[in-house]
């Protein structure tokens, strides 16, 4: 069988661009911000113009990211494709057996593969990563935009808390994304170098049946149903 | 016959003898008595003898047509024991040829002497010129200090000795002759009472920030205290760890301010944001708990304020440089702490799954090749 279905709709498609463009800029100008103390974040910093319009960039990144996530906020809850998505990326208890599963399996003590619907334990939690994460980042790098106004009502301290969480927080997100995300969904064997799905939304019935068996079996009964 | 010949040949030579060294005796005693007062006198005062006889009078003045009155005393005391002893008064004063001078002595030239490459001193002529000061005067600015103006004129000495103008323990009040408030600033502060009220020799004066000839406009990018270069200026005794440790002065100042993102940016070329002068002022430098320092908890949210608009009591709470590595930032350190172990507990983990992740591809013989996609 060659045959393959769509598994991220066009306007998703578009999200995810616009979410990973906006995450590789905050993560050039914020990282190099953050570990400051190389050469290669000096070299990186004077490459986008020094400090002032490295700010200027992150900024108008975030102002992207923050115009994302309110979009995708009412994606979610008023649209039933959204609605279904988020239902679909819900964790739930199965997650943390199926966890288990896949670990007893990769190590060799089960020869059984759990069955995964549309998302995987794994892609719950990288989903799930970046949305606290998002929020984190958001609420924080607003702290410290408009450091003159948050000043006025908290004290010093908690604006270097503040500063603290969005550096390591900054750190976590990249790491999650682009260690564990890049990955799990674009570098490993099976679909290396880079999974198409995120260009074209298609994912082969094969490969569909292999990772997601349980949304390979509903597609099927839906089909089937629509036959009748 | 033959030996009383020889006698009498003998005794005839020794009576010719005693009369040269008679002579000669004379002689050298006449030149003794000539020479002695001519050697004192010039030891005593060289060839100014003449010069003193009129400048050597205390009160020695004279009014000039534009009702301004000339002090032209010279303390004989006070050249002869400067640097320049030796020198006749004209070999400065070039221009006076007859006495009484036809026309007023001009200002004293010294790269008739001080000239770039003479052994004796003056490569820092060739920096002066390209000093705030020099500029002034090449520009014949009138107020323009002329080497004399620091080092002195008729009392020139060494730097090194404690009469010297420009000594380092004297040269602040020669700089405070011309730059009055910054003068009554720094004898006020923390530099100034160290250096001279408790006599600590490291303490700085004006040319340890500001440098000697070379001293340029704080807008100069080559100057000292431009705003990207007072760091450098500070760290030359607040990170070094003998002068820290000898007078116990707080250490990690400059490390934590590189932390900060005042330091980063300064690092980054902003000149804007803030450096060490910033905060604890250039010239009146106390420490924090001194009530008029600037850094005072009472002064802080004023100090804040001159970048931070509104800047209120918020900026008291919580510490200014921050070593993220101490136990003593307490909340600050264990945030960090988490975070590190959060860190470096998630890639560990990571890496893991992704090992086992490819062991059981490879095991299973994906990655080979064979057996693609079979479970």
């Amino acid at each position: 069988m060659n045959h393959s279905v769509e598994r991220l709709s066009k306007n998703q498609r578009i999200q995810h661009i616009i979410l990973l463009v906006s995450m590789i800029m905050l993560s050039i100008t914020g990282l190099a911000l953050k570990f400051h103390n190389n050469s290669f974040s000096v070299w990186l910093i004077k490459l986008e113009g020094g400090i002032w319009v490295r700010g200027l960039i992150h900024r108008i990144f975030a102002i992207v990211l923050i115009l994302l996530s309110l979009y995708h906020l009412l994606w979610v809850t008023f649209t039933d494709e959204g609605h279904k998505e988020l239902m679909a990326i819900t964790p739930r208890l199965k997650d943390i057996s199926d966890f288990f599963k896949k670990l007893l399996y990769n190590l060799g003590l089960s020869n059984r593969q759990p069955q995964f619907a549309k998302y995987d334990y794994l892609q719950k939690l990288q989903y799930w990563g970046v949305v606290i994460g998002t929020i984190i980042m958001v609420i924080t790098g607003l702290i410290l935009w408009f450091v003159n106004q948050s000043m006025a009502i908290l004290p010093k301290w908690i604006i270097d808390v503040t500063m603290l969480i969005h550096g390591w927080d900054g750190v976590m997100i990249f790491i999650v994304l682009f260690l564990f995300h890049l990955y799990n969904v674009h570098l490993n064997p099976e679909v290396f170098p880079m999974s198409k799905t995120w260009i074209d939304g298609k994912i082969s019935t094969d490969r569909l049946k292999l990772e997601h068996r349980l949304e390979y079996d509903k597609l099927l009964s839906d089909k089937e149903d629509e036959n009748k | 016959m033959k030996t009383n010949n020889s006698i009498a040949a003998h005794s005839c030579s020794g009576k010719k003898a005693k009369t040269t060294l008679k002579y000669f005796g004379w002689i050298l005693l006449s030149a003794v008595i000539v020479a002695l007062p001519v050697k004192a006198w010039s030891q005593a005062s060289p060839l100014y003898q003449k010069c003193l006889l009129c400048h050597g009078r205390p009160g020695f003045k004279k009014l000039m047509p534009d009702g301004k009155v000339l002090e032209l005393f010279v303390n004989k005391s006070e050249l002869e024991h400067s640097i320049h002893a030796k020198l006749h008064c004209t070999d400065c004063h070039a221009d006076v040829m007859e006495i009484p001078h036809l026309k007023v002595p001009g200002k004293v030239n010294c790269y008739r002497c001080h000239y770039k490459d003479n052994p004796n001193g003056a490569k820092p002529a060739n920096e002066f010129f390209q000093s705030v000061h020099g500029k002034l005067v090449t520009e014949n600015d009138p107020k323009a200090p002329h080497c004399q103006d620091c080092h002195g004129g008729h009392n020139v000495q060494k730097v090194d000795s404690p009469l010297s103008t420009v000594n380092h323990q004297n040269v602040a009040y020669t700089c405070g002759k011309c730059h009055k408030p910054q003068y009554d600033n720094y004898i006020q502060s923390i530099h100034g009472t160290a250096l001279l009220d408790r006599h600590i020799k490291s303490a700085p004066t004006c040319t340890t920030c500001h440098g000697k000839h070379l001293i340029l406009k704080p807008d100069n990018p080559a100057s000292s205290i431009y705003p990207l270069n007072v760091i450098n200026v500070c760290s030359k005794c607040h990170e070094n760890k003998e002068l820290i440790r000898k007078y116990n002065i707080p250490g990690g100042r400059i490390s934590t301010y590189k932390e900060s993102y005042h330091g980063i940016a300064d690092e980054f070329g902003s000149v804007r944001v803030a450096n060490c002068s910033s905060c604890h002022r250039a010239h009146l430098i106390l420490p924090e708990s001194d009530p008029r320092s600037s850094i005072n908890k009472a002064n802080l949210a004023k100090t804040c304020g001159k970048c931070h608009q509104n800047a209120n009591v918020n900026f008291t709470k919580g510490k200014i440089h921050i070593n993220y590595k101490s136990k003593s930032n307490g909340i600050l350190y264990y945030i960090g702490m988490f975070f590190e172990i959060l860190t470096l507990s998630t890639l560990t983990l990571l890496f893991i799954h992704i090992l086992l992740d490819l062991f059981r591809r490879y095991k299973s013989g994906e990655i080979r090749g064979k057996n693609k996609r079979g479970e």
